[in-house]
């Protein structure tokens, strides 16, 4: 091979190698960063703010909830269009129940699911109707994602806003509120609330499962920038 | 020499099993059922299967230089530790060829 050929390919295999690594330490990059939102939503999940601010500041229909959604205690002025039951449901304390699952029309547009206590109550807030101004107070909370029941008239498989698409033209929000304070004309509703159900305390694990690819990652960075420097020894 | 077959043999063992629970337990698990309990139950899988395989990684190396193997047959080494039954196919290939 000539001088200028030699040199060609060895720029050629440096600029290759390089880009390797790079997309190595990218891909590292990628999984640290994983990683870093994990814990935060870990720490973000594991505690409820209980200062209430408005729904539509922290979160917007059609858009997935930010981590900095989570377990916010939310305020929202709307009416209930629509109940479900939503059958088989663990609360904090470990206990199963049916729950009272309320859509709650938030303005022209828009909607959310509402857990407004036990099933087995609800016939105790017979005065509500549609019309009514329901003011109330609850925890924003993320969406289950699998089924406790399967899907029939009246019936929810899950807390999850996609379960219901199809029988409303409004734009829903993901989550769901678990009501700690409902009032209409200024009168309380008093129902026995139920309360979120516990943290996954495994969630760490998944952090170190992503520190390990970024281990690894940046390891296949560091062998590809030495591949190039190891030359097979010959016994002579 | 002999103590780096050794770490490689061991470490392509536990790799084999540990990649072939990640590929026919882990995954299906994830990716085919709806069960979080299940989901659970198998979350130390990807997660001991990657601190596995950067160790995996260093031995093969190790092995590779020592032994004196040319680059590609070492890139296949490293790569073998990622696919379920390849990482103990080449600790067999090692066993005959050193034993």
């Amino acid at each position: 091979m000539t001088q200028p050929n030699k040199l060609f390919t060895k720029l050629v295999q440096g600029v290759a190698v390089l880009a390797i690594a790079t997309l190595f330490i990218g891909l590292g990059l990628w999984q640290l960063q994983r990683a870093a939102d994990l814990k935060e939503s870990l720490k973000v999940a594991s505690t409820v703010d209980t200062k209430a601010v408005p729904l539509q500041s922290v979160a917007q229909p059609r858009v997935a909830l930010g981590a900095d959604a989570f377990n916010k205690t939310v305020s929202l002025t709307g009416k209930y269009i629509a109940h479900f039951k939503a059958p088989n449901q663990d609360d904090g304390n470990g206990a199963v129940s049916d729950w009272e699952v309320a859509l709650a029309q938030v303005n022209e547009q828009s909607a959310i699911l509402v857990v407004r206590g036990l099933w087995s109550e609800r016939m105790v807030n017979p005065e509500i109707q549609q019309s009514m101004t329901i003011d109330l107070q609850g925890v924003l909370v993320a969406s289950q994602s699998t089924d406790r029941a399967d899907n029939s008239p009246g019936v929810i498989s899950r807390l999850d806003s996609a379960v219901i698409v199809g029988l409303t033209d409004l734009d829903l929000y993901d989550g769901y509120i678990l009501a700690r304070s409902e009032s209409s004309d200024g009168r309380q509703l008093q129902r026995t609330r139920v309360t979120e159900d516990k943290i996954n305390p495994k969630i760490p694990g998944y952090y170190w499962q992503h520190i390990s690819y970024v281990v690894i990652w940046w390891l296949m960075a560091a062998v590809v920038v030495f591949l190039p420097f190891y030359r097979r020894r010959v016994t002579p | 020499m002999s103590g780096a077959i050794k770490r490689y043999r061991f470490m392509a063992l536990v790799a084999g099993v540990m990649s072939l629970l990640l590929w026919f337990v882990d995954l299906p698990v994830a990716y085919l059922f709806n069960n979080e309990e299940w989901k659970q139950a198998v979350a130390w899988i990807p997660f001991v299967h990657g601190w596995v395989y950067a160790v995996y990684v260093l031995v093969a190396i190790q092995f590779s230089v020592k032994a004196r193997w040319s680059m590609k047959k070492m890139i296949w080494l490293i790569l073998a530790g990622t696919l379920p039954i390849a990482s103990i196919a080449a600790e067999r290939r090692v066993v005959r060829q050193y034993s």
